[in-house]
């Protein structure tokens, strides 16, 4: 069989977001911009990258993950995630080891509807004709606002033309907390999103400075780079469909909460 | 039709000292069989760094220890990467030859380029360029094998004149082929006359589509070799029974397992944005995106398990498809039990393989085509 997480999970249970099934809830935005970063880790036990429910690819690899948009209808929004390649049975997927958002009540609705571990951030993308950069700064707690430091800085560089359907975003795995026959279980969400293309473009990674430990696990060190893209597209995450027992393969414990 | 076998050679964790000699044991046991058996083929896949799915990465030196113990099933050396940081083209000429040599000239020739990213990467390979450089390898492969002395000056691959040696004892060359995965690859193999090593069991309409679309275009091929090799083969998973219940659940378990192995793989298209990979890599009826974590063997019909009648009526519908014959997964991951397979192996060739072939062990279809023109 192939290798199965063993990542620990219970120290994490705790600051996992509570989320509130609901058929209803999806975010549609318009005239989202999205840069990917992908770059392979070299970790001794990839079995702990990921928790028992989803394989862990080989190798590693961790995305970058980027959405910036101008408008929603909670105003502009930045949002950077850090992924990582995983398998959830046989379906290519993303689990999610934390992300930043620099809109607060966007946040709050993201770990709320999909458990986005997300917290403050100032996320800078900026499009060149040659490259894109973006840069993710946090403030520390207990540190006064100008000692912001960086914790990313990450850019695709001499972007070509490519198709948005040569772009992958695997759906992403979530770690929450979700009330089931009145209790509080820890469940991973399968967070589904849709993309309408407008354009898409192809590059050369290349990783400035990246805080692993600030990022929530510092086995996380980027070795060699894999790719990196940038795409204009409407965007949907779509309500959640499914959850999964964390503690045993995603085969066996899968639950379907909507039709929709 | 005509029937394979084929090898992945996968070892499963936890590994010991010995699981990869008693793998590799295992299969020429199964060769030695086959070939007793009629089988037509043993194919050796290659493939590098793909942990427990396959650790072929020697599949010349597995074969030529196949060929010696073997007088009459043909050696399929396929599906050799045609990628430049794996192997240059000389080499694959030379240690093709060999095996003919070593086989008495019962060497097939299965071309590809590797879909992982594991595998590309781990050589330093451009995804982009794959498609490219096997296009160029099966150009210069045929020629390296004819003439006396070759020289290249190409696009992705170049040498001065020199004799590639040995030369292959089938004249004026072995047959070759094309492993199709990726939509439209079929076409690439028929518009250079090579044969049609299907890999991907898709639905019968795909398939058929496929290989409609490969008779049409071979029938105005441009061949890179020294004849056309019309053949198209798909691939199965076997497991004959006469307990119907038993030979579907031990079939089940081989195909689920490889179906879940081959999913777990990190495909070159899933990491990078690339025009050269337009499928999902291997098995893309079987990854095909729905929202669960999915079942691995569903959705696909016309798999050749059960009873000798369910198997017979299994190929009886890939061969109305079109298809000249069949590659069978038999094993895999070591899941069933040895002996399950060798007897799956005989019931198959008393019961079934008589249906499907002539008195004297021939295909009822003919096979290649002279085209009769040279390479110059």
């Amino acid at each position: 069989m192939p290798l199965a997480g063993s990542l620990d999970i219970r120290p994490l249970i705790d600051g996992s977001p509570e989320v509130v099934l609901d058929e209803d809830a999806a975010l549609r935005v318009d005239d989202v911009d999205i840069l990917q970063v992908l770059y392979e880790v070299r970790v001794a036990d990839r079995e702990s990258l990921v928790p028992p429910a989803l394989n862990p690819t080989i190798p590693p690899v961790i995305s970058f993950l980027v959405y910036r948009a101008k408008e929603s209808e909670f105003g502009p929004f930045a949002l950077a995630q850090l992924r990582l390649t995983a398998r959830s049975g046989v379906r290519p997927r993303a689990y999610l080891i934390s992300a930043r958002c620099d809109n607060a009540e966007l946040s709050a609705l993201l770990a709320r509807s999909w458990g986005f571990r997300v917290t403050p951030g100032d996320i800078a993308m900026r499009r060149f004709h040659d490259r894109v950069d973006c840069t993710v700064s946090e403030t520390p707690a207990g540190v006064s606002r100008g000692l912001v430091r960086t914790i990313l800085d990450v850019s695709l560089v001499d972007p070509v033309p490519v198709t948005g359907h040569d772009v992958q975003y695997p759906p992403g795995m979530h770690l929450a907390r979700i009330a089931r026959d009145g209790v509080l279980v820890p469940r991973i969400v399968q967070v589904d999103s849709e993309y309408e293309f407008r354009r898409a473009d192809r590059g050369r990674p290349s990783l400035n400075s990246f805080d692993s430990s600030a990022w929530g696990d510092d086995r996380l060190v980027p070795d060699i780079a894999v790719s990196a893209s940038f795409a204009a597209c409407d965007m949907t995450i779509a309500n959640v469909r499914y959850i999964c027992n964390p503690d045993i393969p995603a085969s066996e414990g899968t639950e379907k909460v909507s039709d929709r | 039709m005509e029937f394979g076998l084929f090898m992945e050679l996968s070892v499963p964790r936890p590994w010991t000292a010995d699981s990869e000699r008693i793998v590799y044991q295992n299969a020429l046991e199964q060769v030695r069989l086959a070939d007793e058996l009629g089988f037509d083929y043993i194919w050796a896949v290659e493939h590098h760094f793909l942990e427990e799915y396959s650790h072929c990465s020697a599949p010349d030196i597995f074969l030529s220890a196949a060929a010696t113990m073997t007088k009459r099933i043909r050696v399929g050396h396929g599906v050799v990467a045609c990628v430049p940081q794996y192997q240059s083209p000389i080499r694959v000429a030379e240690r093709a030859a060999v095996l003919d040599i070593i086989s008495g000239g019962r060497l097939e020739l299965g071309t590809g380029r590797s879909a992982t990213w594991p595998e590309l990467s781990g050589f330093g390979a451009n995804p982009d360029d794959t498609k490219k450089t096997w296009d160029e390898f099966v150009r210069v492969i045929p020629k390296m094998w004819m003439q006396e002395r070759f020289a290249w000056n190409g696009r992705m691959f170049s040498m001065p004149e020199r004799a590639i040696l040995p030369k292959p004892l089938q004249k004026p060359h072995p047959p070759m082929w094309v492993a199709v995965t990726s939509p439209g690859t079929e076409i690439d193999a028929a518009d250079r006359g090579l044969g049609c090593l299907g890999l991907s069991p898709g639905g019968f309409a795909d398939s058929e589509k496929k290989v409609l679309n490969y008779r049409k275009h071979i029938e105005t091929c441009d061949p890179v070799g020294a004849f056309v090799n019309d053949k198209v083969l798909t691939v199965n998973f076997l497991s004959c029974c006469e307990d119907g219940d038993l030979g579907r659940r031990n079939g089940l378990k081989v195909a689920s397992m490889f179906s879940y192995m081959a999913a777990q793989l990190l495909s070159a298209k899933e990491v990078l944005p690339t025009h050269s990979y337009p499928s999902e890599g291997l098995l893309p009826a079987l990854r095909r995106e729905s929202g669960s974590p999915g079942d691995a063997a569903k959705g696909f019909k016309g798999v050749t398990m059960g009873t000798p009648d369910d198997v017979a009526d299994a190929i009886t519908a890939w061969e109305n498809v079109g298809f000249d014959g069949i590659n069978f997964i038999h094993q895999f991951m070591e899941v069933v039990p040895q002996q399950y397979v060798l007897d799956s192996m005989r019931l198959f060739a008393e019961e079934v393989m008589p249906r499907f072939k002539t008195r004297d062990g021939a295909s009822r279809r003919p096979v290649a085509v002279a085209a009769g023109a040279g390479v110059a």
